[in-house]
């Protein structure tokens, strides 16, 4: 089956750069989880984003580190002991309204963050993801001939389609879609036969002064091929 | 007066110089992971400290919290050495990835909770967990046996050798490093090293 629409390069910048909120980066990480074409991208990218950010630099540190500075974190380096953080078991597996969903590696890591779910107005299941304070992260449930009311975003809004197909007043999605929603737009998705698992987040991405992939931008046309 | 024979790639080419530099912090890498040589470490701390500083000086314009992503992210180094694959990238980028999941982490120390979900579980780099997806520097095999031919003069000598056992003489890595006494992990990146440039050559050609 072929994605047909994928995150923007600006938008996968910003995921390899870490510029994105945690919300919006579990939308782009599952949808990479399940496109071989961003995925590869997103590994161009990073080893981009290094070449500029740790191979080309030599010391423009004004304060670099002294060889005391140096032997001093190379021994608590090595008195430290491992972190393991407990890694919670990944479950692939997604029973809802008597349907079974296998959830991507991202989302599968995570799953222990999806909360109950809970049914909404119509044909409209929600549970949220709890990644961190003020996000809004939920997964969707749309049965066969749902119909979300219409409405308008402030921010961003991302859509991932993890399963099944709905449609909008422009175009249809299907597994692996990533449509950003324009936030003037009021829009009104449904389903018709088929129901359809979404992830979606309503955010904006972080400022910060930092802005590594505000630098890099210029430059992405001259090694990305289309 | 300068003549420029040839091509020159715009993206991911690299020189011997940087081929043998990824070479060699693989093979230190890898003896950290596998006898936990503080030797190979303290090498590898000493080309990377200072560079992890300046990014980190860049991004955080604060000189303690840039120190404490250069121990952050070297520690992690330290203990996981094993987890590092030279198939699927430099071990420069590995290491850039996990400063760019400690930089994550550091940018919202002040506001974090409890449960609020940390880099690692967005980008899941560091996990013992063998979860694997497929890289995505695999070649199509007809494309690739079609025409590597016409490209194999252009690799360098070490990397040419490698393909020709894999490729043509169908011999797994481990065989490969055994037959060159090469290590195990310089095999893998002189392998991927190589596909990208044929697939760069490939590219350029049409
Ligand atoms: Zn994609």
């Amino acid at each position: 089956m072929m994605i047909k629409s994928h995150p923007g390069e600006a938008l996968l910048y910003q995921y390899a750069a870490g510029d994105l909120s945690a919300a919006m980066t579990i939308v782009v990480g599952t949808h990479i989880d399940m496109c071989k074409a961003c995925r590869r991208t997103v590994c161009d990218i990073e080893q981009k984003l290094c070449e500029d950010n740790l191979d080309t630099i030599v010391n423009v540190a004004n304060q670099a580190m002294t060889k005391s500075q140096c032997d001093k974190m190379l021994e608590a380096i090595f008195e430290s002991s491992v972190c393991n953080k407990v890694e919670n078991e990944p479950n692939d597996i997604l029973y809802l309204e008597g349907r079974r969903f296998t959830l991507p590696r991202t989302l599968a890591h995570n799953s222990h963050r999806i909360g109950d779910w809970s049914k909404l107005v119509g044909k409209l299941w929600r549970a949220p993801l709890t990644l961190e304070n003020g996000n809004q992260t939920n997964l969707i449930y749309m049965a066969p001939g749902a119909k979300v009311p219409e409405h308008t975003h402030k921010g961003q809004e991302a859509t991932l389609v993890l399963d099944g197909v709905f449609n909008d007043e422009k175009d249809e999605y299907k597994d692996g879609d990533f449509v950003l929603l324009d936030p003037s737009k009021t829009h009104t998705p449904e389903t018709q036969e088929q129901d359809c698992l979404t992830l979606a987040t309503l955010d904006a991405p972080l400022h910060f002064t930092s802005g590594i992939s505000r630098l890099l931008n210029p430059f992405s046309s001259l090694f990305f091929r289309a | 007066m300068q003549m420029v024979s040839g091509r020159t790639s715009t993206r991911g080419s690299m020189n011997t110089t940087q081929t043998d530099a990824a070479e060699h912090a693989a093979e230190l890498l890898a003896s950290i992971a596998e006898t936990r040589s503080r030797a190979a470490f303290s090498e590898l701390f000493r080309h990377f400290a200072p560079k992890l500083q300046s990014y980190a000086t860049r991004q955080f314009g604060n000189e303690q919290t840039a120190m404490d992503l250069v121990q952050e992210t070297m520690t992690n180094v330290w203990h996981k050495a094993h987890l590092f694959k030279p198939d699927k990238g430099s071990p420069s980028t590995w290491i850039f990835t996990i400063a760019r999941n400690i930089r994550f982490d550091l940018l919202r120390k002040n506001k974090k909770r409890k449960d609020d979900i940390s880099a690692d579980e967005l980008w899941p780099i560091l996990s013992e967990q063998n979860d694997s997806l497929d890289d995505g520097y695999s070649l199509d095999n007809d494309v690739l046996m079609q025409e590597i031919s016409q490209y194999y003069a252009q690799l360098p000598d070490a990397q040419r050798i490698v393909i020709e056992k894999i490729y043509i003489e169908g011999k797994s890595q481990q065989e490969v490093s055994d037959a060159l006494g090469v290590p195990l992990g310089t095999i893998k990146s002189r392998t991927r090293l190589a596909l990208k440039k044929l697939k760069e050559l490939i590219v350029n050609d049409d």
